[in-house]
């Protein structure tokens, strides 16, 4: 039968818990019929439920001293398991307070929603996020323990909670290393940045891309870019993670998508010859407003959360400038060379191939061939940027000893 | 070429990823629906093949028809299902699908031609108790039967009678300890031997869904129904007075000692004592009792009937739910000096909202052999 999940957010003077529930069990111990009519069941039992939660939900500080107990936002939703299927079960937000002067790390946690009177069920206990542990990501919950029966004696235990200390530079390295992640994983940030650089090394005559402009104006160029992009997206992520600017992320995820789609056409025609830097720049707001997304997800309190700002943009802009040092150097080699035009226009095309299947996923909400692909692909983009060193240096070098054959000897 | 090696190649390793990512994660058991039919029908068909063991009586003639098992292995199968008794490995029985398991020790149903079914046939008709319907051997098969309905019915390849594992740990022999251990799913048989008796035959733990019947080989099979009646008969016969004091204040959706939970029986027993019924009534409770006791060979069945029998005045009911034992949350247990038994109806798990009952049968003092 399915289990009862608390997962907890540690902050610096409180906890936010997320209760998880299984309804069928609850209807046993709560007393009303839950499970066989969870359709507005939050309307039709909120204040009951709330009520019933916050009896059995009891931390105590080690001196016996009990915390405040805040029942929140309360939900009903579908879950699944493999090992019992398909079920519905109880969301509730529920706010932990310890006594002033009180170590919110060390408590003894009392808990028997259910378990008073259904002595079967188990509870599993444990930290989603704890900043101080730099423990930041969801992906895996740190197991505290499990409140179950004792049997032999025929009495419910309680758990005692311990947290290891923490700190600040724990909490804020660990937000570098999640910067560094997004963007490893942030396939689409990294491809709008790579395809504005692919032409940026060229020279503009008319409508159309030319020739290579020189190491010194290439390097110019590329650096203008990735500066502007970082400025834009630093400003968003900064107004988005303040909660001054709240946009829902279907429209911005379609946004960055368009923005890929943009530099695509840009690398085979010149859209916006010497303005790459305000394109750039204006496509940076909206994905710092994606990557703002993620910060405002850890619901991290002010302290904590300027010094993640901080450590996650960090992490960004080190990610960001070390895959940039990567792929510029071949870009240069090979934008002197003839088949650079094959290479941009291909690479762009694929590019804006992606872009448009994301697009489509972001409108619709489903994942398709494309995309999934991309992502499959993206685990071997070490290998792509390897061969494109190696195709950068041959025909580098082939062009050059042609040039050198031509020379009067 | 180059520059045409890296053109091609994007696209095509592009493909290549969307074509090998976009498969299902299959489940990696190993058991296929067809072949597990005709573990059944092999299984149901009793006569035995043995032509060696016939004269043998008793532990020795368990011992003879295991060795004759093993000689029908090669030396892989023979590895899989000869281990050195250990109680960790004795320990490792479950009431998942071993899919979700995947931690029982032993040799898989699956993996055995029709010979070696035959003589595994042979071995556990020396065990469990013949020709009684939905009993003994019959309730087995019954069990298996059920596993592989649950494979067509929507459960999938995790589940079916190819699924079940056969172990023998320690080797078998009429001195030293070892277990015949046999289960899988919703069945798990345990006979303990030590020093050239039977030491243990617990934990035994009997489940089935669905619980209606299933059928197979021209047969139907509802194993877990005379135990279900035989305990609303047990209940419905109490007094009001008594049904109050046997009647628990805790909902209960599962056993409390399945696996994993051993050596764990409460230090208070609850309910209500037997001592303090009328005759009638304490041979409901019996007949509740002989219908896990008697699944056994009928001389160690004796044994332990004899022996609960004989604890029965100080041997407690307590049940939770209602008395007509039919509905998801009904419970019965039975705890003795010796014997602990209960009975859980909960939720369906393939077969979505039917209740469906596990049941567990251990002894304070012999399971696993008292090892």
């Amino acid at each position: 039968m399915p289990n009862s999940v608390v997962l907890l957010n540690i902050q610096s003077d409180r906890i936010d818990a997320e209760v998880q529930i299984p309804l069928s069990e609850l209807q046993a111990a709560f007393g009303h019929a839950v499970n066989d009519s969870s359709t507005g069941l939050v309307a039709r039992l909120g204040p009951d439920l709330r009520e019933y939660l916050s009896q059995h939900i009891r931390p105590v500080s080690l001196n016996g001293q009990p915390w405040a107990v805040a029942v929140g936002a309360l939900k009903v939703q579908e879950t699944k398991n493999p090992i019992n299927g398909t079920y519905r079960e109880l969301t509730a937000q529920v706010r932990l307070v310890p006594p002033v002067g009180q170590d919110v790390r060390q408590f003894v946690f009392r808990y028997d929603a259910v378990l008073h009177q259904v002595v079967t069920h188990k509870i599993l206990v444990s930290v989603r996020q704890d900043w101080v542990r730099g423990q930041v990501v969801e992906e895996s919950p740190a197991q505290v323990g499990v409140i179950e029966l004792d049997i032999i004696n025929n009495r419910i235990p309680t758990l005692p909670v311990n947290l290891k200390t923490g700190s600040l530079w724990t909490g804020f390295r660990a937000m570098v290393q999640l910067g560094i992640r997004h963007i490893a994983e942030g396939t689409d940030h990294l491809l709008f940045l790579l395809v504005l650089l692919l032409p940026a090394p060229l020279l503009v005559t008319g409508s159309k891309w030319h020739g290579f402009g020189g190491v010194r104006y290439s390097l110019r160029r590329l650096l203008l870019i990735v500066t502007a992009f970082t400025i834009g997206h630093s400003f968003t992520l900064l107004l988005g993670t303040l909660a001054w600017v709240k946009l829902p992320s279907q429209p911005v995820e379609i946004l960055i998508a368009v923005s890929i789609l943009v530099s695509a056409v840009h690398a085979i025609r010149p859209l916006f010859p010497g303005r790459e830097a305000w394109v750039a720049g204006g496509f940076g707001l909206v994905h710092g407003l994606a990557f703002a997304d993620t910060l405002t997800n850890l619901h991290l309190e002010s302290g904590p959360l300027l010094w993640s700002l901080f450590g996650f943009n960090l992490g960004i802009e080190l990610m960001q400038l070390s895959i940039v040092a990567l792929v510029i150097p071949w870009l240069i080699l090979l934008s002197q060379t003839r088949i650079y035009k094959a290479t941009r226009i291909v690479g762009a095309m694929l590019a804006g191939m992606a872009a448009l299947a994301w697009v489509l996923e972001r409108v619709s909400g489903q994942a398709n061939i494309i995309t999934i692909g991309v992502e499959q692909l993206a685990d071997y983009a070490i290998w792509l940027v390897l061969g494109l060193a190696l195709l950068a240096v041959t025909s580098w070098w082939q062009t050059h000893k042609a040039y050198s054959r031509t020379l009067p000897g | 070429m180059r520059k045409h090696f890296v053109i091609y190649a994007l696209p095509a390793v592009l493909l290549l990823n969307v074509i090998t990512g976009c498969k299902e994660n299959e489940d990696d058991s190993t058991t296929t629906p067809d072949f597990s039919t005709s573990i059944t029908t092999v299984l149901s068909n009793t006569t035995s093949a043995n032509t060696t063991c016939g004269s043998a009586t008793g532990l020795a003639k368990v011992v003879c028809l295991a060795e004759s098992f093993k000689s029908t292995l090669d030396a892989t199968q023979l590895s899989a299902v000869q281990l050195t008794y250990s109680k960790a490995n004795a320990q490792r029985w479950s009431n998942l699908p071993e899919g979700l398991y995947r931690n029982r020790v032993g040799l898989d149903l699956a993996s055995l031609d029709e010979t070696q079914l035959a003589a595994f046939r042979d071995m556990m008709v020396a065990v469990l108790t013949l020709n009684t319907s939905n009993e003994g051997y019959d309730e087995m098969l019954g069990n298996l039967v059920a596993d592989d309905y649950l494979n067509t019915a929507g459960g999938g390849s995790t589940y079916g009678a190819g699924n079940y594992y056969l172990a023998f740990l320690g080797i078998p022999s009429v001195t030293g300890l070892w277990e015949l251990q046999f289960g899988g799913h919703h069945y798990t048989f345990a006979n303990t031997y030590n020093n050239g008796t039977i030491a243990g035959v617990t934990p035994s733990f009997r489940a089935i869904e669905p619980m209606d019947a299933v059928s197979a080989n021209n047969k139907n099979y509802q194993p877990m129904e005379q135990e279900r009646q035989a305990f609303a008969a047990m209940l419905g016969a109490l007094s009001s007075a008594e049904q109050t004091t046997a009647k628990l204040s805790s909902s209960f959706n599962d056993v409390l000692l399945g696996p994993g939970k051993d050596a764990q029986f409460p230090t208070t027993k609850q309910g209500l004592q037997v001592g303090s019924l009328s005759a009638d009534k304490k041979t409901l409770v019996l007949n509740a009792i002989q219908l896990y006791t008697n699944d056994l060979d009928s001389e160690t069945a004796t044994a332990f009937l004899n022996k609960y029998t004989s604890e029965l005045d100080n041997t407690y009911i307590a049940f939770a739910g209602s008395t007509a034992v039919t509905s998801e949350n009904d419970y019965i247990r039975i705890d003795g000096p010796s014997v602990w038994i209960e009975f859980s109806y909960q939720g369906g798990i393939v077969i979505r909202g039917t209740p469906h009952p596990h049941s567990v049968w251990r002894d304070r003092t012999s399971d696993y052999g008292g090892q």
